[in-house]
């Protein structure tokens, strides 16, 4: 993320000692376990590399350097030959680092790739009652923080775990075997440390949290007064808008002092111990040298490899907390990979080659909520080829007609039949690609417009071309530099409401379903496209069954039967004319759209046109 | 610098000239108003490398004496006593200058932050058409980062490794003139491959982090229409699109892995190469009796110590010009002067009578040669003027202008008789409400959102203005009422509600010029003619502006404006336009008929 400070949520917490999750996601790192080996071994090889050097370096201080009983030229050929050996040595570290890190990353990248695309492949499979529930900021972060939490894991822990455990382990088994008593007092720091890193481990966790959520907390403060700035300076709330900046901005600088303060005393404690293991190793190391139980290499190997024990020590309170965070990752994860739809799907197995196109609703009720429900006892159908336009206020139940026919939800009870066969006998996949859908969004996937009217069907220029015409998009299309291969969407032309209105139009006839259902929009687009979206929809319709959500009585018009609604159930229905003549709810509805003018008629109107039209609404009463 | 400065040119360009001088004058009140604090925190650190460079010398002293013999248990327990006094005395000052001058660079930071925002704030709509909001928003983190990072970290490494390079090398000089030579070959090549090698791997890292976008942005949208995807059964293809992506991002990932595979085990490298040098030919010079065992041991020590600031000279080299970078970016913003100046002269009190005249005022973007509002000249009077056109007739444009958010030329636009230019910005726009085409809301809640102009406001005025917005009943069908949150935490609403809220917003305001930019257009016919009849009374005797895609509502205004490619074409009330403009005609027609195909 822009960010960049990694993602976290604070209801629940994983748990690092939680055994099924490790199982979990060691499963995932199965496949891969010859390059998981392959950079064991390595991390062998770099800490054996790193560890050997101090070694030898105490071998050549004892054997040439200071050994007086061999002769100076047998002394000085010694060290070279033990240079020689240096040089091997690290060039092995080298090079065996480099293949770690470049294998683990390649490791940790594919695991995190296959577990991205397999969350991925189940959340779209996932019915829309589970959309419902979780906003898709949420499982976009599942997709993205929470995986790359795991990635960090992967290859920023796990690894160098191995690294620091061997290194701690090996330090300690050499210190042992140089000389154990020294070593054993040496121990004694040993909880010393592991009791601070665990203390300032939670503290650090805290204060970077803190943190977090208080930049959050600005950037999501200076984002909205970007984005409304005009509405700030039109509203003066100048001096208001800094007011609570500054106290935001004050809290994060009060948050970051308190971070720099726990690190101030732990980075510098840490020093303090490293400066106690030195003092021991000079007091009592040294009194082992005067009684001749160590020698005087054995203790300068003992101080450098007193620093190399440090090195790793500093960092396990840091990997902890990533780990910690990854756990918890997973945990959410593995939560959404194992929550299941509740659709039964025959499957594949059934398609029928062709359907006429009946469509047939039996007494459906239906609400997305036990509590409230949405439709009572909703019958009507629709013969193949016609056209049903629903009418209603916002939440009447029309756009829950259009979830239930394209198998978003199943009904409460009734039944809905298309072709006389109940819905739930289809596999939904198949039932959806004879269901046209064309909706106010319009979702672009990045590509031409070729590709956005064709998805993934195929087909030959010329009938794309006789679909670009009769969804009205010519002219847009040669107004265009690329034409159909002009790139659209992120990173390409944006498209204006209703030229994206058009394109879903020219998706429908490029899929060419027997059944149309269209929810009309509701936002503005100028005359001229309007008249665009008009004839397109004629085209459209043609030869197809459809229901049409409508709000503009150009649409409602045409449709052959119109359902009137009201708070889930159908009012009035009938042909337009004879809705009009019965003068209900419908006919108080058009007269609205036509601002009362229709009273006088477009003719009258015309003819009375040089008089001043009085502005009935305008005024008071 | 007023005035002369030319206006927007190329970035680059400017990137290189400016920097870093000019930008780091920016910072000089910050380093003298912290002064005290950088000399304290400064100051702990040169003591920190004081004594840590000490700490060699101790534990050479004690190998020497166990070489020679002349060791003895008292005397070593001295030693181990002022090693850990030593210890504790880094350690004090350590803290002290992490505290001083890591809450120098944070303060800096805030100061900044702070100063920006002030700025942002005065700065007029043409500067955020110049810039999107993510732009800003990139400024104000990763380049705010990136200054803090260099002013804090960056400056400490600087100071730090440069201390201990030359205190190091000078006792080791001591030592061995010729060995110091030897020793530090591998060195200077440790820098330079650090400088490279990091500022490649930021590169690679920025093309990860935009791929990674890239793939947010993917995800975001196919979640977000999955009602679509789903009933285009697009699910399998959408997979597969974002797998591509997936595997484009595995490949990025990869050459950062490489740079830092070199990158990291070659620093070890480096040093072990030292390491090696002084064991082969110190340990000849020892073996020779020219340098004492200590002074070997020293030697190995000292070389430790200049591991870490030849890393860090390479690492500091790049932060400090990413930084400054970052700096100059920052003072470009801060330079941009809005170009709506505030006059202040003028009497503060605002023009009450709502009478706007506009005389032959033209307006044209900045870098486009066709005005946007070409030649307009109008007496707006109290009472209702509609204002039509196509998209891109300059509506809007006038709308902005005349809620004062472009500058106008002197002498082009007066309010009460009196030019713009003269009267304060605040005076203008406090005699002003507006309801804009795309409706911002404040996450916060409903009630705050609409006091948002009249903080003191009672809950009664809250809901009468929302009453005559009709929204009040769906704001009360809410489970909290007016209480309730919006954003992103809080409920959504729809479109046609935000409207509704931003409209009352600007009723409450009780202002004598009311301007609503197509503010109703996602409101369904009833609700909007719902609307208009309760607003009918509050509208009397003030002056308001309303454009709309729809006709129809217009029909009844006093005055209808016909805008056509930045003009207005015509002006009239309906009866007349409908009979001469056959434009007006046309739409009018259209929209309140059977899909035009009988006009």
């Amino acid at each position: 993320m822009r960010y960049g400070f990694g993602y976290f949520e604070e209801d629940h917490l994983g748990q690092v000692a939680d055994i099924g999750l490790w199982r979990r996601i060691i499963a995932y790192s199965r496949p891969h376990w010859g390059k998981v080996a392959g950079s064991i071994i390595l991390s062998m090889i770099v800490i054996g590399a790193s560890l050997a050097l101090p070694y030898m370096v105490r071998i050549g201080i004892d054997r040439y350097v200071v050994n007086t009983t061999l002769e100076s030229s047998a002394r000085i050929s010694g060290i070279g030959r033990l240079a020689a050996l240096f040089i091997g040595v690290i060039l092995a570290g080298f090079a065996a680092n480099f293949y770690q890190v470049f294998i683990l990353e390649w490791t940790g990248q594919t695991i995190m790739h296959q577990m991205r695309q397999q969350l991925f492949g189940h959340m779209l499979g996932l019915d829309l009652a589970f959309f419902n529930n979780n906003p898709s900021g949420k499982l976009v972060t599942r997709l993205t923080n929470d995986i790359q939490n795991m990635h960090e894991m992967f290859t920023s822990v796990i690894v160098t775990l191995f690294n620091d455990f061997f290194q701690i382990a090996g330090i300690m088994a050499i210190l042992f075997w140089m000389n154990w008593r020294l070593a054993l007092i040496l121990s004694i720091l040993l909880p010393l440390i592991v009791v601070s890193i665990g203390w300032f481990s939670r503290l650090a966790r805290d204060a970077f949290r803190a943190i977090r959520t208080q930049l959050a907390r600005i950037n999501s403060f200076l984002q909205e007064s970007l984005s409304g700035i005009s509405i700030i300076q039109l509203f003066l709330r100048e001096n208001d808008t800094h007011r609570k900046f500054v106290e935001l901005s004050k809290a994060y600088l009060d948050q970051n002092l308190y971070q720099i303060k726990i690190f101030g005393i732990f980075m510098p404690a840490m020093e303090v111990f490293s400066a106690l293991a030195t003092g021991c190793i000079i007091w009592y190391g040294g009194g082992e040298v005067i009684r001749r139980h160590m020698t005087l290499g054995e203790l300068v190997a003992f101080i450098s490899y007193m620093r190399l024990f440090f090195q790793p020590v500093r960092e396990l309170s840091q990997k902890y907390s990533i780990v910690q965070s990854a756990m918890a990752s997973a945990e959410r994860i593995f939560q959404l990979l194992d929550s299941r739809g509740t659709l039964p799907s025959p499957g594949e197995q059934d398609r029928q080659p062709d359907i006429r196109g009946v469509v047939d609703f039996r007494q459906v009720c239906f609400g997305y909520d036990a509590q409230q429900p949405i439709l009572h006892d909703l019958s009507f159908t629709i013969a193949p080829g016609q056209t049903l336009a629903i009418v209603g206020a916002t939440g009447s139940g029309k756009s829950t007609i259009v979830n239930l026919v394209e198998r978003f939800y199943d009904p409460d009870s009734g039944t809905i039949l298309i072709d006389g066969r109940d819905l739930r006998s289809f596999s939904t996949h198949w039932l959806r690609q004879q269901i046209g859908l064309v909706m106010q969004d319009v979702f672009i996937v990045p590509g031409t417009i070729r590709d956005n009217i064709l998805l993934e069907r195929d087909m030959d220029d010329q009938q794309l071309q006789g679909i670009v015409e009769r969804a009205q998009l010519t002219a847009m299309v040669q107004r265009l530099p690329g034409g159909l291969a002009t790139i659209i969407g992120e990173g390409g032309m944006d498209l204006s409401a209703g030229q994206k209105q058009l394109l879903a139009f020219a998706r429908v006839l490029a899929r060419d379903p027997r059944i149309l259902i269209l929810d009309e929009a509701t936002s503005s687009v100028d005359s001229e496209t309007e008249m665009l979206i008009d004839r397109a929809i004629d085209s459209t319709l043609a030869n197809r069954t459809s229901i049409v959500i409508a709000h503009r009585l150009s649409t409602i018009k045409r449709a052959g039967h119109i359902l009137v609604m009201e708070q889930g159930r159908i009012v009035e229905e009938g042909s337009h004319d004879s809705l009009m003549a019965r003068g209900g709810i419908y006919r108080r509805l058009q007269d609205l759209q036509l601002n009362g003018h229709e009273s006088r008629g477009q003719n009258d109107f015309r003819q009375n046109s040089e008089k001043n039209s009085v502005p009935t609404v305008w005024q008071k009463n | 610098m007023r005035g002369s400065r030319p206006l927007p040119d190329d970035a680059s360009e400017k990137d290189r000239q400016s920097f870093p001088l000019r930008s780091l004058r920016l910072l000089l009140p910050f380093f003298r108003q912290y002064t005290a604090r950088l000399i304290g925190g400064i100051s702990a650190l040169l003591l920190v490398d004081f004594l840590q460079l000490w700490m060699p010398r101790i534990i050479k002293r004690a190998v020497d004496e166990l070489g020679s013999g002349t060791a003895t248990e008292p005397g070593l327990l001295r030693y181990a006593g002022l090693i850990l006094l030593l210890a504790a005395g880094i350690a004090v000052c350590r803290f002290t200058w992490r505290y001083l001058v890591l809450g120098f660079s944070r303060l800096l930071e805030r100061d900044l932050r702070d100063h920006l925002l002030s700025h942002l704030l005065t700065l007029d709509r043409m500067f955020y058409q110049r810039h999107t909001t993510g732009e800003i928003m990139a400024l104000t983190t990763n380049d705010l980062a990136a200054v803090q990072l260099a002013s804090g970290m960056g400056l400490i490494a600087f100071v730090d490794a440069v201390v201990m390079t030359l205190a190091a090398l000078a006792f080791m000089a001591y030592i061995h003139p010729m060995l110091t030579v030897i020793a530090v070959l591998p060195m200077p090549v440790l820098v330079f491959s650090t400088r490279l090698l990091s500022g490649s791997m930021h590169r690679r890292f920025k093309r990860v982090q935009e791929q990674f976008e890239t793939l947010t942005e993917f995800a975001r949208s196919t979640l977000g229409n999955i009602r679509l995807i789903k009933a285009y059964t697009q699910e399998g293809p959408q997979t597969e699109q974002f797998g591509r992506m997936g595997e484009e991002y595995i490949r990025n990932n990869l050459k950062v892995a490489v740079v830092q595979g070199i990158l990291s085990p070659f620093s070890g490298l480096i040093a072990n190469s030292c390491l090696l040098l002084v064991l082969f030919f110190g340990g000849r010079l020892t073996i020779q009796g020219v340098i004492t065992v200590g002074d070997f041991v020293a030697f190995f020590s000292y070389l430790f110590m200049l591991t870490w600031p030849m890393m860090a000279l390479g690492w500091v080299a790049n932060l400090f010009q990413r930084g400054a970078t970052s700096l100059g970016r920052i003072d470009r913003i801060l330079q941009e002067k809005s170009l709506l100046e505030d006059r202040a002269a003028g009497p503060a009190r605002p023009p009450s009578a709502g009478h706007i005249t506009l005389n032959h005022l033209s307006f044209v973007f900045p870098g486009q040669t066709t005005p946007a509002i070409d030649d307009a000249s109008m007496t707006i009077k109290p009472g209702i003027v509609g204002v039509v056109g196509k998209s891109g007739a300059g509506k809007s444009i006038l709308c902005n202008i005349l809620a004062r958010l472009y500058p106008v030329a002197d002498g082009t636009f007066f309010l009460d008789g009196a030019d713009v230019n003269t009267l304060p910005l605040a005076a203008v726009r406090g005699s002003i409400a507006y309801v804009p085409q795309d409706t911002t809301l404040f996450s916060d809640t409903i009630g705050f959102n609409i006091s948002l102009g009249k903080e003191n406001a009672s809950m009664a005025e809250i809901e009468e203005v929302a009453r005559a917005a009709s929204v009040h009943e769906e704001i009360m069908a809410l489970p909290e009422g007016y209480q309730t949150r919006v954003g992103e935490r809080g409920v959504k609403l729809s479109g046609g509600q935000r409207q509704r809220i931003a409209l009352a917003r600007a009723l409450l305001l009780d202002r004598p010029i009311i301007i609503i930019d197509d503010g109703l257009s996602a409101v369904d016919m009833e609700t909007e003619q719902a609307i208009i009849r309760s607003m009918a009374s509050y509208l009397q005797g003030r002056t308001c502006i309303v454009v709309s895609h729809r006709v129809a509502p217009l029909a009844d205004a006093g005055e209808i404006l016909v805008m056509d490619q930045g003009r207005i074409a015509a002006r009239g009330n309906h009866a007349f336009l409908f009979a001469n403009n056959p434009f007006y005609a046309k739409i009018y027609t259209y929209q309140t008929t059977v899909g035009g195909r009988q006009g």
